[in-house]
């Protein structure tokens, strides 16, 4: 049973910021909820304050700029996302990603922001994101900072979220011409998370089709969703072939930390990345070749 | 503390106060009596709560009453006018959509909100939308026909 | 078929009004007056003496009325094979050990469950730890720690079924397979959890309200536990959110909720949460086959020999019967020449392995089914041509078990092998593995309180024409209201909407050993038609003396009209003979009674359904993974009476089989279940289940009301070898022990390729 708890909604950034500043570690910021709320009830988080910011509009949406790329608001829920005219052409992964996000009842009041500050490497949304380049906005009463989806996360479910901070927004930036990014996660049960999720995003140089960048970030293959950087380095300034994906693949199974638990051995889930990663490279290559 | 929780419940406004830890579920099961939502699992994976929420399908033991303020909620005992069945339910009759009956509440909310965006979703479309919701008797797929059987227009309402 | 009116035609299930608007109040939501809630601690330890329970501090807390431990009980142990007392060793409420974690020893009834959860950790158990034992196999060494007392190497129960000489028929095979296989333990996973609202009267009288699949054993358990008459205990059951086989059984909830009302003569409901119905409630009994088996070079099976070694878990419950089920399905269904079986069922300190839809048959047919392939591919033969031909036929026995009569195996081959001609030749990575079974239709075994199984029914005819149907069978969700409505109405002659039946109340309803074994279409059925029968013959008599025909005729029936059978011309209306007849009869109603025992039918059950199922995967070589494409059903439950609610316990059945095969386990480290949460335990949902399509092959079992057989469990036998014949044949990989994870598979394909590259070296 969850434990009782003296409920705040605040009504504005400013007010939420406040509430964060004043309580601190006693309170708990809630938006969806989807994830706090087990949690919660296991009493396994116990807040004496809660704070739902689930009402602020202001962090509610979705905007694209022809320029700066796609900006979402911390509330945005992930139906939103998954729905909106926004995810198109570069930004397609990010809709196909919500789309299969646990099932059509947590995407409509769960929030991304939310999915992102709980820290679960096994999250959909973090190594799309990390593909993507992203960066989160953070606000508190001290100011405002941003910090690389990347280097967000610190361990399982533990992130560089100090106590009086807020996320705001994520900063998804146009991707580069002839860049392409795909997303897959494995897993038995069609709407499970993730015994293990791979992203990558490939930038052709132009005319070359020489690999001119290339990210690929791992989820649920260690504590915290990581970028394969040797693997990486495997694709630079080369031409993608099967093979090399495949290479990559190999080398990026060698950099992934996975665990052993019931859905999966440390050892099954290194042969997962080797395969995923040359079957969604192969699908970043096709998007890229096609930007 | 209680609060004040201001919401209305297929068609008609409630006044009530509630612990803020209390969830939609509870509310609407233990304050308002409305019992054909039912609640299967404490880790929101089974989706027998489903109600709708703002028009939106949504897992009622995964929102604090509170966060509901405000809101229009659809309850399976909302589907029926009176005495004349929804479309879906009369089609969860023909087709044997159900067995035991306890996830049939939150199956139909799914569903009902799925043909109001959507009415004519494919297959895969239809067991997207109940794919959050499980069933241990029917194995699917007599929920995938009635439904089917209402995107075809085997129930067209008489006017 | 034509010749019925009611029986075999589509209708809306008689509960479904009630389900599909919300106003159906099951266990799960009755609130009563002055009513308490209670929660039940359990034993976090796998084995250990309870040293003492300290009380008095979740006592005091404010909104607790009371707490209750096995110091407050009768001391009794109970069990369902209550005619064999040493098989009856649960006390529910531990007195002086535990023997798995979820045992309980302690409850608490308060004002709401908030309280009573924080009492619950205000309640101080001392324990001794004692050592524990989880795998069967070291639990059946001499050095093993002792379960129960008096129990030597932890051997429960054993059992042995054998005909002919196996061991000289071994010697006169040209093939011979010999393998072992494993099957897991599987959670029934209900969408209601178990519950019980218990009322104990100042009258001295209990009442429970209870989600369950036998009024009649709990009322008896109950009963024993509480040392009650057993007319004093009242069971209703309401609209039951699903049993599978979990809830004929005395459980926590049902105990514990009436200890505490007994105590404070106020209502008590305790519904258990999905943790504890994933840890402490009763599951499938996880099983180690060793099989061998050998056949003539022209494909004719001759012998078979099993070894199964079940993990029983800490009590008894219904594992008994499992044992022996799976022994006897382990021969089935084919001719055997000579068939020896031994099951060792083993005490562990896991929780209590039980029944689950199914009983012993999806393991044993697991096993069998998938050897059955191997010795195929060994002869070089189709795994149809040798299941045909040595499948068991109408009118054979097994000897000394069992008595087929109507058999439809042979129908149910055909149509799967035009179902294959149709699919043709697959693309790569797929393929079709086949499984077949035969299962009861009505376990006879009755280790209760009589040797006898038995079911009741009795029909009130009222004076507008309306029926009161009155059973004991218990509908579950598996429709057997509305398949007993509609034999009521189909012998009766009347129409499915003037039957009002009446099974939810012990103290209405007669007796009916209840919705477990299969036995309801069959057994309640048999019952419900006699006892139509009955009543149909006090109004055909009156019917007849008002006709006052020159020439004997039968008479019958049908649509509401009263006609002599060879002159259907000649009639009158059932509404004016009914009002006649009561009138006539000093205004008594027509009540009809009936039952039915099995005679002469052997020791498993009367009638046998049959099927044959083609499963269709795809399997992704480099990670293993598979996908199940369509399941194909031929399936023999001869008269069909509800065709709407077969085909969904075909679709229900395949599905939780196919859970069972390939993504539902219960891994557990040191007794310790590691995944008790929906989250955790994966179960098919509507995106991963398959395409279906089921055929109902007809025949006519005389035994059965209309010639009507089981339909429901038997479903759950095929799909495990099925699927795992499938994977074999899509990529060569044989996977033996459940479930067929992506993981073992790619492992074995691994290995596949290293012997390859072995050889090729």
């Amino acid at each position: 049973m969850i434990k009782d708890f003296e409920y705040l909604a605040p009504k504005t950034l400013k007010e939420a910021l406040t509430l964060l500043d004043k309580y601190r570690d006693e309170c708990k910021v809630i938006a969806g909820g989807q994830s706090l709320l087990i949690l919660m009830r296991q009493r396994l988080v116990t807040p004496e304050y809660l704070i739902d910011i689930k009402g602020l509009s202001e962090l509610n949406f979705i905007a694209s700029d022809a320029r700066e790329g796609i900006k979402i608001g911390a509330l945005a829920t992930h139906r939103a996302i998954e729905k909106s005219p926004a995810m198109k052409n570069g930004f397609s992964v990010l809709g196909e990603m919500e789309r299969r996000l646990a099932s059509v009842q947590t995407r409509n009041w769960g929030t991304i922001g939310g999915n992102i500050c709980h820290g679960d490497p096994a999250g959909d949304p973090a190594p799309v994101l990390i593909a993507l380049k992203s960066t989160l906005k953070i606000a508190s009463l001290r100011g405002e900072r941003t910090i690389p989806v990347e280097d967000f996360t610190l361990d399982y479910f533990e992130t560089a979220l100090e106590p009086d901070e807020l996320l705001t927004e994520i900063q998804v930036p146009l991707p580069l011409p002839h860049t392409g990014t795909a997303y897959s996660k494995f897993n038995i049960i069609e709407s499970d998370a993730a015994t293990v999720g791979v992203a990558v995003s490939l930038t052709l140089g132009s005319g070359s089709g020489v690999c001119k960048d290339a990210r690929i970030a791992l989820g649920a293959s260690a504590p915290t969703p990581m970028r394969a950087k040797k693997a990486e380095g495997v694709l630079h300034g080369k031409k993608i072939t099967d093979t090399l994906l495949r290479e990559a693949g190999v080398v990026a199974s060698t950099e992934a930390e996975p665990i052993s638990d019931i859905a999966a051995s440390a050892e099954y889930r290194r042969e997962l990345v080797k395969v995923l990663v040359a079957r969604v490279g192969k699908e970043a290559l096709a998007r890229a070749q096609q930007a | 503390m209680k609060r004040e929780l201001r919401l209305t419940v297929n068609g008609q406004p409630y006044e009530l106060y509630v612990k803020p830890k209390t969830l939609l579920v509870e509310a609407l099961r233990k304050h308002l009596g409305l019992t054909g939502t039912k609640r299967g699992c404490e880790s929101s994976s089974c989706g027998a709560c489903t109600v709708i929420l703002n028009g939106m399908a949504v897992k009622s033991c995964s929102i604090l009453a509170l966060q509901a303020n405000g809101a229009e909620v659809v309850t399976v005992e909302g589907l029926a006018d009176g005495e004349k069945l929804h479309p879906l339910q009369r089609a969860f009759l023909d087709y044997g959509a159900f067995q035991c009956g306890f996830c049939t509440a939150g199956m139909l909310a799914s569903a009902k909100v799925l043909l109001d965006e959507n009415p004519k979703p494919t297959e895969q479309q239809i067991r997207e939308c109940i794919d959050g919701n499980i069933c241990r008797c029917t194995g699917y797929n007599s929920i995938i026909r009635a439904i089917t059987a209402v995107v075809n227009g085997e129930y067209k309402e008489e006017k | 078929m034509s010749e019925y009116s009611v029986i075999g035609k589509p209708v809306h299930r008689v509960d479904g009004p009630a389900k599909v608007t919300g106003s159906a109040k099951y266990t799960f939501d009755i609130e009563l007056p002055n009513m308490l809630y209670g929660k039940i601690l359990r034993s976090p330890y796998p084995h250990a003496t309870i040293l003492n329970i300290d009380t008095t501090k979740a006592e005091k807390l404010v909104g607790v009325k009371a707490v209750v431990t096995g110091k407050d009980t009768l001391g009794v142990k109970n069990g369902v094979w209550r005619r064999f007392p040493e098989l009856c060793d649960e006390e529910i409420l531990c007195r002086t050990k535990v023997r798995y974690i979820g045992d309980p020893v302690a409850a608490v009834a308060a004002v709401d469950e908030d309280v009573a959860e924080v009492a619950l950790d205000l309640i101080d158990v001392e324990y001794e730890m004692l050592p524990a034992v989880f795998d069967p196999l070291e639990a059946m060494k001499e050095d093993a720690p002792q379960i129960h007392e008096g129990v030597e190497r932890n051997i429960n129960v054993t059992r042995r079924i054998e005909w002919g000489d196996v061991d000289e028929d071994f010697k006169k095979c040209d093939f011979i397979r010999e393998e072992q296989f494993y099957s897991t333990p599987q959670a029934h996973l209900c969408m209601e959890t178990h519950g019980a609202v218990a009322d104990f009267g100042y009258d001295g009288k209990l009442t429970v309200w209870t989600s369950t699949q036998s009024n009649y054993f709990i009322q008896a358990l109950l009963a024993g536990m509480l040392g009650m008459r057993e007319g004093d205990v009242r069971v209703i059951k309401p609209p039951s959110g699903g049993a599978f086989g979990s809830k004929f059984e005395l459980d926590s909830a049902q105990f514990c909720a009436a200890l505490l009302s007994q105590k404070l003569r106020h209502p008590v409901k305790i519904i258990l949460n999905r943790e504890e119905e994933f840890t402490a409630t009763k599951r499938k009994t996880p099983m180690n086959y060793h099989v061998k088996v050998g056949a003539k070079k022209d494909g004719t099976l001759l012998a078979k020999e099993v070894r199964v070694i079940t993990e029983g878990g800490a009590y008894t419950a219904m594992g008994a019967t499992a044992l022996y089920l799976t022994g006897f399905y382990s021969s089935l269904p084919y001719k055997w020449r000579s068939y020896r079986y031994d099951g060792y069922r083993v005490y562990t300190n896991t929780a209590p392995a039980s029944a689950l839809r199914g009983f012993g048959a999806p393991q044993a047919y697991f096993a069998g089914e998938s050897i059955i392939d191997m010795i195929a591919e060994d002869m070089k033969m189709d795994p149809l041509e040798i299941r045909r031909k040595n499948a068991v036929t109408p009118h054979y026995e097994v000897p000394g078990q069992a008595y087929i009569q109507s058999c439809g195996l042979s129908g149910c081959y055909d149509a799967v092998e035009q179902y294959m001609k149709e699919r043709g030749k697959l693309p790569a990575n797929r393929g079709i593995g086949i499984g077949n079974y035969g299962f009861m239709s009505g376990g006879v075994f009755n280790w209760f309180d009589t040797p006898y199984a038995f079911s009741a029914a009795m029909v009130k005819i009222n004076i507008d024409g309306k029926v009161d149907l009155f059973t004991g069978a218990c509908d579950t969700g598996q429709g057997s209201d509305t398949a007993l409505s509609m034999i009521c109405a189909e012998e009766l002659g009347v129409h499915l909407d003037d039957i009002r039946i009446h099974a939810e109340d012990s103290n209405i309803g007669p007796a009916d050993l209840g919705a477990w074994g299969s036995r309801q279409t069959l057994m309640s059925g048999n019952a419900v038609k006699m006892a139509a029968a009955d009543a149909k013959r006090q109004l055909t008599e009156f019917a007849y003396a008002k006709l006052s025909p020159n020439v004997v005729y039968e008479m019958d029936i049908k649509d509401h009209w009263i006609y002599l059978a060879d002159r259907p011309e000649r009639r009158v209306s059932y509404f004016d003979i009914v009002k006649e007849a009561i009138r006539a009869k000093e205004g008594q109603v027509i009540i009809g009674r009936g039952h039915y025992t099995p005679h002469l039918k052997g020791m498993v059950s009367p009638a046998w359904g049959f099927g044959v199922q083609a499963v269709e995967v795809e399997v992704d070589p480099e990670t293993g993974k598979f996908k199940l494409i369509e399941i194909f059903t031929a399936h023999d439950c001869g008269q069909v009476i509800n065709p709407v609610a077969v085909l969904g316990q075909v679709e229900g059945a395949t599905m939780m089989a196919a859970g069972g095969a390939f993504c539902e386990d219960q891994p557990s480290d040191n007794g310790k279940i590691l995944n008790p949460s929906i989250a955790d335990y994966k179960v098919i949902r509507s995106l991963d289940m398959p395409k279906t399509v089921a055929i109902e092959v007809e025949t006519y079992e005389p035994e059965g009301p209309f010639g009507a057989k089981e339909t429901g469990e038997g479903l759950t036998s095929p799909t495990g070898g099925a699927i795992a014949n499938a994977v074999y044949n899509a990529v060569g990989a044989r996977i033996k022990d459940l479930p067929i994870t992506p993981e073992k598979i790619f492992k074995a394909l691994k290995e596949k390729e290293h012997q390859k590259g072995k050889r090729v070296k």
